[in-house]
């Protein structure tokens, strides 16, 4: 079989096929293509004015590494006027953060960006390490999700900077979207497929320039451009929290390429079909809320994804509501259908207005927050009360897991054996 | 002292053995029945009284029936309010029912003709008005289509008018190219042609016999289509673009409860055609998308029934856009289209399934 040829240029070889829509590339060609697309999106939503400064969200993994990169190239290119910086979270997990850290620094010499670093041990006083042990392994990442967005703000606060931009592809917004919608999310549905989420609560906007970007695109990319990242996945994300949606839509990208990006789409048109009420009152998909909202996600790569665990909570919860639901009718059967239909509204509506109207500061550190203490703070609280117990009960858990970690190799080794 | 001892009384009367579990109550068949029946009427509540304007008209509904599992209930369901009504002293009939068919056989070759059994089903219920149309009188119903068509299909197809309507329609199905795009393009035509027979009637509303299950895996698809905007008349009760009432009265029943209904009814069962099962050596890639998310919701519906429908819920509490009377509209699916969509006379979504964009 000839080689094919590019279907862009029409004289080098293919090299490539792309995953959004299995045309024929060669690897200039893809490089330029993937760069100018990001450009269009940077372009048409306006995300940035000359001469802002603006830090990248760095982690060292691939979705960051590549959008440092292309923008640096885009900058340069057409003259964005842009002043950019790495900023860099550092949890506090030995292992993974640590050695992802040093490519982030690695980039900042590569792309000449100045870096900065903030760490949880130094802004709350616990790293992940800590708190894991603390915890354990089930629901840290709520701990981390919290704790990161709350460092993102402060580290750019601390640099000056009031736009962060992320590494968030297309795979995660369409993830996003079903994600909410198997949660039935509403308000999250409304705001998760803006490209821009700012409040007027906080003084940082947060953009994601990759939105449109497919995750095999973004390897690909780091792939031929020969980037420098790290691919390691957090060592505390456990295989049972890939979550339903990212399956799902795993399987979607396999019977129709485009239908990543047509989630996008379909969550960008239902985001203005949310009643006003829902999202906060606003007509633009709200953020009000952002800052303690959108927490339970977790940490980017996990951004949307939800265990098994959640999804058994929630049907349990629906089916209490309903049980609920179904006494209520019993009781006051003959005129109970029109009834509820006029009370239900209301039920969904009040604590949401309430939520909007208390936006305000946190008493302990000041953070924007709908409660008097903002939930970071809240969760130190819980942490920070066993404190003085937690270094014997650190010991012993510790003790325990190894134990029982034998305890299964030897099992694993029983089993080989009588295998 | 108690007459009989029941072993495992039904939850609701106390007064015979218990037939089936319905989340989580025991209910035996005669309080089964009236669960899912008042299920159904409270979502066609609007159609329980005659028509204010002209006064005492009954509404006209069209329900238009597959021989699948939920239309066949939900038509049993709806005319058994209708005895109901019809047999109190001063009867008072809010609506009537007018069921179409659409030929299963030619719709997919592998179906067996419907004729017995359309037979059978005016004879089940005879009170209703029945009309079986085979998918190709789209033609008749639905002039314009032969034109949108032929854009829609793009250079590769060439309508052949010379040929008969079937064979016309069957080498347009034909030029779909991928499984997805072939189930949407169906999806589509259908419903014009059910849209367009209604209108010639002059019917008030439609019932669409959609399960909770089923509006679930639709609110999935149709968001993986990108036909997101759409679920404001596709799974949600309110006026389609077409300007008709779309009713979806199965939406709080699940596909299981359906079953159990019918099972308990022989009458119902002779006119039901069982889904086929789905074969499991059929790799992922080569389903549709509505293929995929029925299997998603099917198997996640078993361990999780009430996060399914919770998604049904909240598709149905996105409220429709505002448009205005001039708002342009897909040529091929009706749905509004918004201002972004340059001069394609297409929608979004429909433009994913043409010929020539297949990918």
């Amino acid at each position: 079989m000839p080689p094919s040829l590019c279907a862009n240029c029409q004289t080098t070889r293919a090299v490539i096929i792309r995953p959004k829509n299995r045309q024929k590339l060669c690897k200039t060609c893809f490089l330029t293509i993937f760069e100018t697309e990001v450009h269009e999106t940077i372009t048409s939503s306006s995300l940035f004015h000359r001469s802002e400064r603006v830090a990248i969200g760095a982690s060292g993994g691939k979705d960051s590494t590549v959008l440092a990169s292309v923008l640096k190239t885009l900058n340069e290119r057409y003259d964005y006027g842009l002043q950019l910086c790495l900023l860099s979270i550092d949890e506090g997990i030995k292992g993974y953060r640590d050695d992802s850290l040093e490519t982030v620094k690695r980039n900042a010499v590569q792309y000449d960006m100045p870096l900065e670093i903030v760490g949880y041990g130094e802004l709350y006083g616990w790293t992940m390490d800590q708190v894991v042990a603390q915890v354990g392994k089930k629901g840290n990442c709520t701990y981390c999700g919290v704790f990161r967005r709350q460092a993102l703000d402060r580290g750019a606060a601390r640099l000056g900077i009031k736009h962060v931009v992320t590494g968030h592809n297309a795979d995660d917004v369409a993830e996003t979207v079903m994600m909410n919608l198997l949660r039935g999310d509403l308000p999250r549905l409304s705001r998760g497929t803006s490209i821009v989420t700012d409040s007027g609560a906080s003084e940082i906007k947060r953009s994601k320039p990759l939105k449109y970007a497919y995750e095999k695109e973004i390897v690909l990319y780091a792939h031929h451009k020969k980037l420098d990242y790290f691919s390691t996945e957090c060592i505390y994300s456990p295989e049972a929290f890939r979550g339903s949606a990212r399956t799902l839509i795993k399987d979607l990208e396999k019977i129709r390429p485009s239908s990543i990006l047509d989630i996008v789409k379909s969550g960008e048109d239902m985001a203005l079909l949310v009643p006003p009420e829902v999202n906060g009152g606003t007509k633009k998909p709200a953020a009000a809320a952002v800052a303690e909202d959108d927490t339970p996600g977790g940490c980017g790569s996990q951004n949307g994804r939800s265990s098994g665990g959640e999804m058994a909570e929630l049907e349990k919860k629906l089916a209490e509501d309903e049980t609920a639901a179904s006494r209520e009718t019993e009781i006051q059967l003959p005129a109970a259908a029109p009834k509820k239909k006029t009370k239900n509204p209301d039920k969904s509506r009040t604590p949401k207005q309430v939520k909007v109207q208390s936006m305000g500061k946190c008493e302990r550190c000041g953070y924007i927050s709908s409660q008097k203490i903002c939930k970071a703070c809240s969760l130190l609280e819980g942490l920070n009360k066993n404190r003085p117990k937690t270094a014997i009960e650190v010991g012993v858990g510790m003790e325990d897991e190894e134990s029982s970690s034998t305890l299964m190799r030897q099992m694993e080794q029983v089993q080989l054996t009588s295998g | 002292m108690p007459a009989k001892e029941l072993a495992n009384p039904c939850v609701d009367c106390g007064d015979a053995e218990f037939v089936v579990d319905v989340r989580s109550r025991r209910l035996c068949k005669p309080c089964f029945e009236r669960y899912v029946s008042l299920k159904v009427l409270r979502r066609i509540e609007n159609y329980r009284r005659p028509k204010s304007v002209p006064k005492g008209q009954p509404y006209k509904l069209l329900l238009p029936l597959s021989f699948g599992l939920s239309s066949s209930v939900m038509l049993h369901a709806v005319n058994a309010q209708l005895e109901r009504q019809l047999s109190k002293p001063y009867p008072m009939v809010g609506f009537e029912v007018h069921v179409l068919v659409i030929e299963p056989s030619s719709i997919s070759p592998s179906s067996a003709s419907a004729e017995s059994r359309f037979d059978l089903l005016q004879k089940t219920f005879p009170r209703h008005s029945y009309k079986m149309l085979p998918f190709h009188s789209i033609y008749e119903y639905e002039p314009t289509i032969q034109d949108i068509m032929t854009q829609f299909a793009g250079e590769e197809f060439v309508d052949d008018a010379s040929l008969s309507h079937k064979e016309r329609l069957d080498a347009f199905r034909a030029s779909i190219a991928t499984a997805t795009s072939k189930a949407d393009v169906d999806q589509v035509l259908l419903n014009r042609l059910i849209v367009a027979y209604a209108k010639e009637l002059n019917c008030d509303a439609i019932l669409w016999g959609d399960s909770d299950s089923r509006l679930a895996a639709k609110t999935l698809a149709n968001v993986a289509k990108g036909r997101g905007s759409a679920l404001t008349w596709q799974v949600s009760d309110g006026k389609s673009p077409s300007g008709f009432e779309f009713n979806f009265p199965l939406r709080d029943l699940f596909q299981a409860e359906l079953h159990s209904y019918a099972n308990l009814i022989p009458e119902l069962m002779a006119i039901i055609v069982p889904d086929e099962p789905p074969s499991d050596n059929t790799l992922t890639k080569n389903l549709s998308i509505d293929e995929l998310m029925m299997r998603y919701v099917q198997t996640h519906g078993e361990k999780y029934p009430g996060v399914m429908a919770n998604v049904t819920r909240t598709a149905n509490k996105l409220q429709p856009a505002a448009v205005s009377a001039k708002a342009r509209r897909c040529a091929f699916c009706d749905a509004f289209m918004g201002d972004s969509d340059e001069k394609s006379e297409f929608c979004y979504a429909c433009a994913r399934s043409r010929p020539d964009l297949a990918c």
